[in-house]
């Protein structure tokens, strides 16, 4: 079931027996914009510590303890050109424990309080906890370059895309984060409370008018609903461009970026999906028989798409002195693929997969909701029946042709030879 | 096949031991799409000296056979083993412990022929000196994306300090130099003596019709010929607390540094149901002295020695069981011996009162249902844990069972000054990140 509470505003009611639980997320989107997306990483950050409320961090959470362990936590994502602020919640089904309780009217009310009533006085938020958010969230930012292979991916995204608002990563930067105020967070906070998008998914054994007249109470005001295509292109370029950094690292990570022009179930978007199958997204493909089994050139060598920017990345960690090597075997396999030097049982195998994992999300309620929710924003909606049936349809022919529209566009090599 | 139903959680398990000693265990959910299907050993990374099958002398194998083995199980005289799993539509894969090592697969249909394909290449053993050779270079990368976490060398860092002879302080898979001794003949050793059905379990939860699985499952052991079970002799060496190192430091090519103390339990752990109730105890102390909802985290959070990085764990399995509590740290200094002053004064904490226990009971009970929505979670406690018959669905009743005096008394035992260790990752000067 899904009801506009208000212009904008949309409520999605999942009742089911399968889980234990009852899973709530409220999603707002906004475009993807350069200056605003640090803006809201540090609302995630400063929203989950505590509310008016509940002014200090043991209080909010003492009080998720004693709706059994409501487990919440607030993210930022983006797809393509829009960014997502999540809240997600989860709670215990009443009817597993031995206590009578109202916990999920007690969880919704403690939504609405987090939202709606934050730790907020004379139009900034509490200073003390701007500030020690603000310093965990440039500590956090700092780590991001001790984890390597995040690292690596976060620095090919840079060079791959000319945008600024596609460069930056969805959680923001320093730079960005020195310019916020409590006092300018709490001013931006309001803007998207008024203009985002919002959408809400309940999921679990529920009642949907109880559920319906719970989010009543939230305060939504109309909005404008976001409408026209989420896909970003990046402008097309003839040049590859190729970064080198050092640093004092065991292994190297050697990541390529490729444009794929394929859009999320777009006009070749299933057989752009078994191409990937074959080429590196499991562990019969092309990349992983012939880096890792065959050469013993690596642990993991893999490619994954973001069919919401229609590009492909390919992800290595090997040893510095044989780059050279790495880079040639991508290349050919590429290559094989784009002449079609593939086996019909490659595809078959591909499609099993494929057609495994789409059923298998369907058991993982987050997993679940994610994918209702892009169809809502791509304004398509497809059985798992269609969807394996579509990828039961794909030709050889159509995987040759998607792979001959992928060209490499970006390398990032982070080694450890100076 | 023996059945037993809970009905609070409204699950039922299904239990049997086939007479080559292989301990099988089903849990339907017939709700869901997928089946998981897991073959356990137990046999992990710290078990490298022990009796041969067949032999009287103990041995000693290189550091990172177990890890090694669960490699090499992959590949067969015809070719790799994802493939068969490909082809009926499943997804496979494996993981070594200290103490097991596990071989899975998921998949949505075909379950019968994917528990058979599971079953058969976990026990058809194919190394060739060639195979053997070409896998070297491919952990030799394993090892080394490792060792630039530096959080994997945190952790590693307070078991050598706690662990200085016991083979708990080597890492999983070895090190580049001891892999490179491995032959096929120490993986042929290894599988034959551990890799017998009595000492092993399978669990298969997810759809699935039992009875039908059950028999599958016997007449697959039933074809093939094993010798007889026997006891296993491990050996390790003896440590005494003398033997813990109580502080060491590495520098890293870091921004963040980090901060890690364990507390080492030097006393023998307790077997079966009672290492359940034993090891939910420490963890609602644990919770109760760190958890966010306690006052220490918010003491040191807000005053900076702490950051949502923070994370504590008990780990109890096979011969060790220790506690480690660590983070970034701004001053790793300031981060240690505030999580040792709260250690060593933890019997008379305010924290442990009957109000704060039945709030971290409550979210420890619902955390337990929580994580029964997810087929993986359920598979890998099962094949992990140590409990002999109790489960996962004992679990909230155990918690409902233990006092607030059972707790003060817990930490008055294992918090003792003589047993914990502290380790420190620093940024090294040079880095210009």
């Amino acid at each position: 079931m899904s009801i506009q509470l208000n212009e904008g505003v949309h409520l999605h009611v999942l009742p089911t027996k399968k889980y234990k639980t009852v899973r709530l997320v409220i999603k707002f989107r906004a475009p993807l914009k350069a200056e605003t997306i640090t803006n809201r990483a540090m609302l995630s950050s400063l929203l989950e510590t505590n509310s008016k409320k509940y002014p200090t961090q043991t209080e909010l959470r003492s009080t998720l303890a004693n709706l059994y362990g409501a487990s919440f936590g607030l993210s930022v994502t983006k797809k393509g050109t829009e960014h997502m602020f999540t809240v997600g919640m989860n709670l215990v089904n009443e009817r597993y424990l031995s206590e009578k309780t109202n916990i999920l009217n007690d969880g919704i009310a403690l939504l609405e309080e987090i939202i709606f009533n934050p730790n907020v006085a004379n139009g900034q938020f509490d200073e003390g906890t701007f500030n020690r958010e603000k310093e965990n969230l440039l500590d956090y930012y700092s780590s991001i370059y001790d984890d390597k292979q995040a690292y690596a991916s976060l620095s090919l995204q840079s060079l791959y895309f000319e945008d600024e608002d596609q460069k930056m990563p969805s959680i923001g930067t320093a730079e960005e984060l020195e310019k916020i105020t409590a006092t300018s967070l709490f001013a931006y906070y309001q803007k998207m409370l008024q203009e985002d998008t919002i959408d809400i998914y309940v999921l679990g054994d529920v009642d949907e008018n109880d559920i319906e007249l719970a989010f009543r109470k939230f305060p939504f005001t109309p909005r404008k609903k976001a409408t026209g295509s989420v896909f970003y292109q990046e402008p097309t370029r003839n040049n590859l461009k190729n970064e080198v950094e050092k640093q004092e690292v065991t292994q190297a990570k050697y990541n390529l970026a490729y444009e794929t022009n394929t859009y999320y179930l777009e006009k070749d978007y299933f057989a752009l999906q078994v191409f990937n199958g074959i080429f590196g997204g499991f562990p019969h493909s092309k990349l992983f028989v012939n880096v890792r089994e065959k050469e013993s050139l690596a642990y993991y060598a893999s490619s994954s798409l973001d069919t919401f920017r229609g590009m492909m990345t390919v992800q290595t960690g090997i040893e510095s002195a044989k780059v050279q090597q790495v880079s040639d075997i991508i290349s050919v396999q590429l290559n094989e693929v784009q002449i079609g030097n593939f086996e019909e049982e490659a595809i078959n195998q591909t499609k099993e997969m494929l057609k495994n994992q789409i059923l298998q999300s369907e058991d993982n309620a987050p997993a679940f909701i994610e994918r209702l929710y892009i169809y809502d924003i791509v304004g398509k909606n497809l059985s798992v029946d269609e969807w394996q049936a579509q990828v039961d349809a794909v030709t050889k022919e159509e995987i040759i042709a998607v792979a001959n529209k992928i060209q490499l566009k970006a390398t990032f090599f982070l080694t450890g030879e100076v | 096949m023996e059945k037993k139903h809970y009905d609070q959680l409204n699950e039922t398990i299904y239990t049997e031991t086939l007479e080559n000693g292989l301990r099988v265990t089903l849990l339907p959910k017939n709700d869901f799409h997928k089946t998981y299907g897991l073959f356990t050993t137990n046999y992990g990374s710290i078990d490298n000296q022990f009796i041969p099958l067949g032999k009287t002398e103990l041995v000693k194998v290189p550091d990172g056979v177990a890890h090694f083995l669960e490699h090499k199980m992959f590949e067969k005289e015809d070719g790799d083993v994802f493939n068969v799993f490909g082809k009926q539509g499943a997804s496979a894969n494996a993981f070594t412990s200290f103490t097991r090592t596990s071989y899975l697969f998921t998949s949505t249909n075909r379950i019968l022929e994917n528990v058979e394909t599971l079953l058969d290449f976990v026990q058809e053993p194919y190394f060739t000196k060639e195979t053997v050779e070409k896998e070297k270079g491919i952990i030799a990368q394993e090892i080394q994306m490792y060792d630039d976490e530096p959080d994997w060398r945190l952790f590693f860092g307070i078991l050598g300090n706690l662990y200085p002879k016991h083979p708990l302080h080597i890492d999983i898979a070895g090190t580049v130099d001891s892999i490179m001794e491995i032959t096929p003949e120490d993986l042929y050793e290894c599988y034959h003596t551990f890799y017998h059905p009595s000492n092993m379990n399978l669990l298969v939860v997810g759809k699935m019709n039992p009875a039908e699985m059950m028999t599958t499952i016997r007449d697959n052991q039933d074809h093939k010929e094993f010798a007889p079970a026997t006891e296993i002799v491990r050996h390790f060496p003896t440590e005494t607390v003398a033997d813990i190192n109580v502080f060491d430091s590495i520098e890293m090519p870091v921004n963040r540094a980090k901060s890690i103390v364990g507390v080492k339990g030097v006393h023998p752990a307790p077997t079966g149901k009672a290492a359940l109730v034993y090891k939910t105890k420490m963890n609602l102390l644990l919770t109760l002295l760190f958890g966010t909802t306690s006052e220490n985290y918010l003491r040191l959070y807000d005053g900076g020695v702490i950051d949502d990085s923070f994370s504590f764990e008990f780990n109890l399995e096979r011969t060790f069981h220790f506690i480690d509590i660590g983070g970034d740290a701004k001053e790793p200094t300031a981060f240690s011996e505030a999580i040792k002053e709260i250690l060593l004064t933890a019997k008379d904490s305010s924290e442990l009162t009957e109000a704060n226990l039945t709030t971290v009971k409550k979210r420890m009970i619902g955390s337990a249902l929580q994580s029964l929505n997810s087929i993986e979670y359920i598979a890998n406690q099962y094949s992990q844990e140590a409990y002999g018959d109790a489960s996962l669905f004992d679990l909230v009743p155990t918690i409902e069972s233990i006092k607030l005096a059972d707790i003060q008394q817990l930490a008055a035992e294992f918090m003792i000054k003589e047993h914990m260790s502290t380790f420190h990752i620093l940024p090294k000067e040079a880095n210009e990140g």
